[in-house]
């Protein structure tokens, strides 16, 4: 098993910061920022040094939870501040961008860190279509293609013009181009489409925050049409991203369970989360409707302490495949970075020895 | 925009064509399958004068044993096009029919402003063969979703052979050294498109054609099998139309994003 810490510019927020999504703008320390976002190189570094093979970044608009609205910005900033630990972007939100830039990025990226990025491509969660004002009916349909067109960026030889439904280019053709075979790269999400595609292209899979069964589910369609595509997925291919609370004993494991804030950090509010959900209705696990999660608490996939941590990562192994495990040892938004830190030394110290061979 | 049947005499041919629309005129050319109009003539129609050829040995036309090679049947279109009064055109080739428009380019330079090749298979990769069978045993291969297509109707056993006998004989080697190197030297400019679904003719051989020509475009169309004016019609008649009007400066977008004055 290889693992992921999930940097997500882990800022401090004060007590009295609004808690609603969008959090305004004009309540932003930009001292504070400045602290949680170059800390993201200690961090790093941290992880390195206990042995994490990635670090992984997303993207997320308007809000202190996680803190990186340009993925490839933060990358860059770390690709010249690690030595040997992958990044990976997990990852742009596709509908909302635009692709070309998105394909520049990572072939920039990979040459910037050769071998060393990985490259998720994501629909995104449905509140974060507000941020860019993308029409969530169409955010499935804009995704496919701009992925498409992104692998056709990275892989075409010459220029060439793209007449597509949703983007529209007459010439194309990046400097510096992406080198072939090499950047690892995954379609992110849980649904049919996203398994179809991954498999379609020979891609890895990211799956994340549901339940083992559930999850097993999207990796099983997922290897499925892999199988129906003439491959075979290695654990490689699937990565899980999960919450996990690790404690040294079970006890103190399920006791800060027990005292976790049941809210989410900054939810969007009853009306516009209900509308948004309503607004998003293709959604789904392996073809299974499943209704979005809007900025709801995320669940918290392992807790225990190391042993039983061990074991619940072996069942996470056996149940959906995953051979990359991407891991927040606190909230996202929490702002609480000594706990987060004792956690990764713990994690390192106890678990991750003994992870390696699942 | 209706389009008119009528008839046209060359090289010893009585040959069909179709015709719509005013202004200048864009000559298509179909692929191994014969004559199939679609919404993209239609289309296509409201700015040009589309006249879209039968070509000799195709459809109800009588068994061509004439035409040597796709050189000859090329020469036989530019003469019928010569016999419509038709001097300067553009010129559009389909799959099989982009061989033979790139050979009446190569031969008649002077005569073709633009050239259009939709889904070529002008350089092909080896062992490939056209498609054949009903239409729904065709579909899959001619469309990215044949679901999302009115279905074609299957083709009459007897033209289906003659045409297959036909497009055999004339369609030569698949990669063809003579038209290879009067391609390199074609001054026209050229626009190649293939349908990123493409499974008669994978889209990754329109870099082959982009590096043959010196003045050529290529660009995908998204979602789009082999017969894209077919499936994305109006997506095929707006990149056509627009470099056919504009030519090398198609790629100059004039495409508005003011969303309120």
């Amino acid at each position: 098993m290889k693992i992921s810490y999930f940097e997500t510019g882990r800022y401090v927020p004060s007590p009295d910061l609004p808690r609603e999504w969008p959090v305004r703008s004009g309540a932003c320390d930009l001292d504070t920022v400045s602290v949680a976002l170059r800390g993201m190189e200690e961090r790093a570094r941290f992880v390195e040094a206990l042995g994490f093979d990635w670090v992984s970044l997303s993207e997320h608009h308007y809000s202190p939870r996680i803190l990186t609205p340009s993925p490839a910005v933060s990358a860059a900033w770390l690709a010249g501040r690690v030595d040997t630990i992958k990044i990976a972007l997990l990852g742009p939100i596709v509908p909302t961008s635009n692709p070309i830039r998105v394909a520049e990025e990572f072939a920039m990226l990979d040459a910037l860190a050769p071998g060393r990025i990985v490259a998720g491509l994501l629909r995104g969660t449905t509140n974060e279509y507000l941020s860019y004002d993308l029409n969530a009916a169409e955010a499935r349909a804009r995704t496919d293609e701009g992925m498409e067109l992104i692998l056709r960026a990275w892989t075409e030889p010459e220029p060439f013009g793209w007449q597509g439904r949703y983007f529209q280019y007459r010439t194309v053709s990046i400097w510096p181009r992406r080198r072939l075979p090499g950047l690892q790269s995954y379609v992110l999400g849980t649904s049919a489409e996203a398994g179809a595609f991954a498999a379609r292209h020979r891609m890895g899979l990211g799956v994340s925050y549901g339940s083992f069964e559930a999850m097993g589910r999207a990796t099983a369609y997922y290897r499925q049409q892999c199988a129906e595509h003439g491959w075979t997925p290695g654990p490689d291919d699937i990565i899980y991203r999960a919450n996990m609370i690790l404690g040294e004993t079970d006890d103190a494991a399920e006791a800060m369970l027990a005292r976790r804030d049941k809210r989410a950090p900054f939810p969007i509010g009853g009306a516009l989360r209900d509308a948004l959900i309503e607004a998003d209705v293709s959604r789904n696990v392996a073809g299974v409707r499943q209704p979005a999660n809007v900025g709801g608490v995320l669940p918290i996939s392992f807790c225990g302490g190391p042993d039983r941590v061990v074991e619940q990562i072996r069942q996470c192994r056996d149940a959906m495949g995953a051979g990359v495990l991407d891991i927040s040892l606190t909230d996202p938004g929490t702002g609480d970075l000594e706990a987060m830190m004792d956690a990764l030394t713990l994690f390192g110290r106890t678990v991750l020895p003994r992870v390696r061979d699942i | 925009m209706s389009f008119t049947e009528r008839f046209v005499d060359a090289d010893g041919f009585r040959i069909r064509y179709m015709e719509a629309g005013q202004g200048p005129a864009l000559i298509h050319l179909h692929g191994a399958g014969g004559l199939h109009m679609t919404p993209a003539h239609d289309l296509l129609s409201r700015d040009r004068r589309v006249i879209a050829f039968e070509m000799p040995g195709f459809g109800d036309s009588a068994e061509n044993t004439q035409s040597d090679g796709m050189e000859a049947l090329a020469s036989t279109m530019a003469a019928a096009v010569r016999a419509l009064g038709i001097e300067v055109f553009d010129l559009l080739g389909s799959s099989f029919g982009a061989k033979v428009a790139l050979w009446l380019a190569a031969r008649h330079p002077n005569m073709v402003r633009a050239l259009v090749l939709e889904g070529p298979a002008a350089i092909r990769p080896g062992g490939m063969r056209p498609p054949s069978g009903t239409a729904a045993e065709m579909a899959p291969f001619l469309f990215g979703h044949p679901d999302r297509v009115a279905p074609m109707p299957d083709p009459d056993p007897t033209v289906a052979a003659k045409q297959r006998r036909l497009v055999g004989r004339l369609r030569g080697p698949d990669q063809d050294a003579a038209l290879e190197d009067r391609m390199r030297g074609l001054a026209v400019p050229v626009l190649v498109l293939f349908g990123t679904l493409d499974r008669v003719m994978p889209p990754e051989m329109g870099r082959e054609y982009k590096a043959l020509l010196p003045n050529s475009h290529l660009v995908f169309v998204y979602d789009a099998g082999h017969l894209i004016a077919a499936e994305r019609p109006e997506a095929f008649a707006e990149v056509v139309g627009d470099f056919l009007a504009r030519r090398e400066a198609f790629v100059i977008t004039r495409r508005e994003t003011m969303i309120f004055p």
